[in-house]
């Protein structure tokens, strides 16, 4: 079954997410990080850039995905990832108020691309990080649909 | 951070191998417990390989280090913008690249590459970090 296209623009209701010192410090050890701030005890800790993949990708998908009128797949990879930056980089105590929508659909051979934007504020409403996810649900497109149904 | 923000400057590399360990660790990390990732049985069924393969936001969370690493830090990034091309099969290593591509405006351009084992592209991508 193809996506529902009437979906673009749908926008989700809004989660909260707390930054915590551990969870940057837990973050950055996955990476392999080396700069000290990140598992810093002080004032000084600040977050890596990709950290927001803790609260947009799997929490941030969920309200999407899960809408039954969207017409999500279990056969989907991630295709594409963009972040663009607030201000300054997150910080332990920051919390975040994040809003998906679904951001564009479109097809290209068999494949259908959702792009899913959560767009993160922080206390001031001022920009944290906005989160462009690019999944690619295999097989689904419209076309390839019709000639599997025909 | 990078002596020289100007266009051609190449970002030191990274390489890096995939495990089940790190695989683990960036699923508790990331909160992605996706079993492709780590489970052999379950990416037997689902996986594009066959085999478990690493999250893609493993790879561009590597591809972010080379970034902060020439930027001098997270505040310094502005964008980060990726594409998942090929899977990184867990027990293989990547090596990731970068290279300045535009200078403008006190913005640098950061063109990212993450090749495999065999020479294959598992991801491309463009950073923008304050010059």
């Amino acid at each position: 079954m193809a996506l529902n296209r009437d979906k673009v623009g749908t926008v989700y209701p809004s989660y909260r997410y707390e930054v915590s010192r551990e969870k940057i410090r837990e973050y950055a050890i996955a990476l392999g990080e080396d700069d000290p701030r990140y598992v810093s005890d002080g004032d000084d800790c600040v977050a890596p850039p990709t950290f927001a993949a803790a609260f947009t990708i799997t929490k941030g998908g969920a309200s999407v995905l899960g809408d039954p009128e969207l017409g999500a797949h279990p056969a989907l990879v991630h295709g594409s990832q963009r972040y663009t930056y607030g201000e300054r980089p997150l910080k332990p105590g920051d919390l975040l108020t994040c809003t998906p929508r679904v951001a564009a659909i479109s097809a290209r051979g068999s494949n259908e691309f959702l792009t899913i934007e959560v767009d993160c504020r922080f206390g001031d409403d001022t920009l944290a990080v906005r989160s462009e996810a690019t999944i690619v649900f295999l097989g689904s497109a419209p076309a390839a649909t019709e000639e599997g149904s025909s | 951070m990078i002596e020289r923000m100007e266009v051609g400057a190449e970002l030191p590399t990274l390489t890096a191998r995939s495990t089940l360990t790190t695989s683990v660790l960036y699923a508790g990390a990331s909160g992605d417990m996706n079993p492709l990732h780590f489970d052999p049985e379950v990416a037997a069924g689902i996986s594009p390989t066959g085999g478990v393969i690493a999250h893609g936001m493993y790879s561009m969370g590597l591809a972010s280090r080379l970034l902060t690493a020439a930027a001098g830090g997270p505040e310094r990034v502005l964008e980060l913008e990726v594409r998942f091309t090929r899977p990184w099969p867990l027990g293989t290593t990547a090596t990731f690249t970068g290279r300045i591509t535009a200078v403008e405006d006190g913005v640098a351009t950061v063109s990212l590459a993450g090749i495999g084992e065999q020479g294959e592209r598992i991801l491309r991508g463009t950073g923008r970090i304050r010059a």
